[in-house]
């Protein structure tokens, strides 16, 4: 992807956008007795399209605005999104996206990997009460949230970035014009 | 000899090429890595500073500038979350109806009991000359009504945004309240919202007592369960049965007070358990406060503090 000043502040807005939707509405919604995060599932699309360089940069931001907003412990979001952001980031630069089911998979899978890693965050910096064990099923249930949320989020994520994106530009250039009258 | 002067022109051109894309690559990713330890360094030493105190000033900074954008946002995804939640409760109302028929006739039975300790009540607030309104309206605390616009994404730190601040006399750990009980106490404040952190989060305590037992001890959280309160140290000759109401207790010794006002309710004992040769029992409880989907809250300003 190649990040000029416009497509820098698109990315911005994307992550304020989705910073917002999360706090004001899927942390507020409930299904089956949990809600939805969908934050590691934007910073996997990011990183999915942008690299690792973007995928972190992105995470560590969108991390530090839900910590600076939710009066929480700054730090602890932004190091497990980042390191989500670059494991996207990386899988996009040594493999290439044969399957439209990769992106969806691999946003269930690394938002697994964030609830896990908020969790260790948490542990290290000291848990003074008991932990529930339906904690384990809030996790499941985020991750398969993520696999349905996260199809979406990557066409979104990608229509916005298109203009900065390579083969974006490369299928627009194929395409033939139109010929009246033939 | 030209010809072989030209392929070897080309190889090397090519081996030039082909090193200098390595070169620019290699590059990359040292920059890349160097990005992403920069980064991870960044966090633990955020993580590091602002453990337990915050970040203060720049956090309410940035709270105070994105407050109005969540204030607008919560407005304009009212209705959609209200579908959603209309789907997760229709889902949910066929599974609790057999189980509200049992309850009903159950609450019937107690609400009969509760007229009865009603007429019973009055007769001895007249004696004891107390004149019936409830403890909150007697106390010096003045109740700021707030909107909650953002709610916590982690299961981990159970926190919400208000759309209420220090513009409206909000201070930092002013204890909030719901219509059914307790919610939790402000974190921080800025001019015109504030963080609140819920019961149900890690670092919460509150000191209750069991009515009409009397055994006091300190709520926490079931970590990443809602439904779930531990009152913990209650003295185990104390015998606490499944249905009694818990209140928060309100303490005051040596110029100290509680942050919580005393008789605000918290919840409803769910399960006692009492261990042998143990001095203290463990009681759960469900609170009456719908943690989950608040959407008004109260705040409590003003008051005394230790």
């Amino acid at each position: 992807m190649i990040v000029t000043p416009r497509i820098f502040a698109r990315i911005a807005v994307i992550v304020v956008l989705g910073v917002l939707l999360q706090l004001s509405f899927f942390s507020r919604v409930m299904l089956f007795d949990t809600s939805p995060d969908v934050l590691p599932a934007l910073v996997v699309s990011l990183g999915l399209l942008g690299g690792s360089m973007t995928g972190t940069l992105a995470g560590f931001s969108i991390g530090f605005l839900v910590d600076c907003l939710m009066a929480g412990t700054l730090g602890g979001s932004s190091l497990v999104l980042l390191g989500i952001g670059y494991l996207a980031g990386l899988f996009r630069e040594r493999f290439e996206i044969h399957s439209a089911l990769v992106p969806p998979l691999l946003c269930m899978g690394l938002t697994f990997a964030a609830e896990l890693g908020f969790a260790a965050v948490q542990l290290m910096l000291g848990v003074d009460a008991p932990v529930s064990t339906l904690i384990v099923r809030d996790v499941m249930l985020k991750s398969i949230f993520a696999f349905f949320l996260g199809w979406p989020i990557y066409l979104g994520v990608r229509r916005v970035l298109r203009p900065a994106l390579v083969e974006g530009t490369r299928v627009r250039r194929r395409r033939q014009p139109t010929v009246l009258g033939a | 000899m030209p010809r072989q002067l030209a392929e070897s022109q080309l190889a090397h051109s090519r081996r030039f090429s082909t090193e200098l894309g390595l070169f620019v690559y290699r590059k990359q990713i040292r920059r890349r890595r160097a990005v992403l330890t920069l980064l991870i360094l960044g966090s633990f030493l955020l993580l590091t500073i602002t453990y337990g105190r915050g970040s203060g000033g720049f956090q309410n900074g940035v709270s105070t500038i994105f407050s109005p954008l969540q204030t607008v946002a919560d407005r304009a995804l009212k209705p959609a979350r209200d579908l959603v939640g209309w789907f997760d409760k229709t889902f949910e109302a066929r599974g609790e109806n057999s189980r509200l028929k049992e309850e009903l006739a159950k609450e019937r039975m107690q609400a009969i009991a509760g007229q009865e300790a009603q007429q019973e009540n009055a007769q001895l607030r007249k004696l004891v000359d107390l004149d019936g309104t409830p403890v909150l309206a007697s106390s010096a605390y003045t109740e700021v009504t707030a909107r909650v616009i953002a709610r916590s994404p982690t299961l981990w730190h159970t926190a919400v945004a208000v759309d209420a601040g220090s513009s409206d006399g909000v201070r930092v750990d002013d204890p909030v309240i719901s219509g059914d009980g307790l919610v939790g106490q402000v974190a921080s404040v800025q001019h015109g919202s504030a963080q609140v952190t819920l019961i149900t989060d890690h670092t919460s305590a509150v000191s209750a007592k069991v009515t009409p037992v009397g055994a006091q001890g300190v709520i926490r959280p079931d970590v990443g369960n809602p439904e779930d309160l531990i009152l913990d140290f209650i003295d185990s000759t104390k015998l606490v049965h499944q249905g009694q109401a818990v209140v928060t207790a309100g303490w005051s010794a040596q110029g100290l007070s509680s942050l919580f006002p005393p008789g605000i309710p918290v919840g409803e004992v769910t399960r006692a358990s009492v261990v042998e040769q143990e001095a203290s029992q463990q009681v759960h409880l469900r609170p009456y406060a719908d943690l989950v989907n608040l959407d008004l809250v109260q705040i409590l300003t003003g008051g005394s503090r230790g």
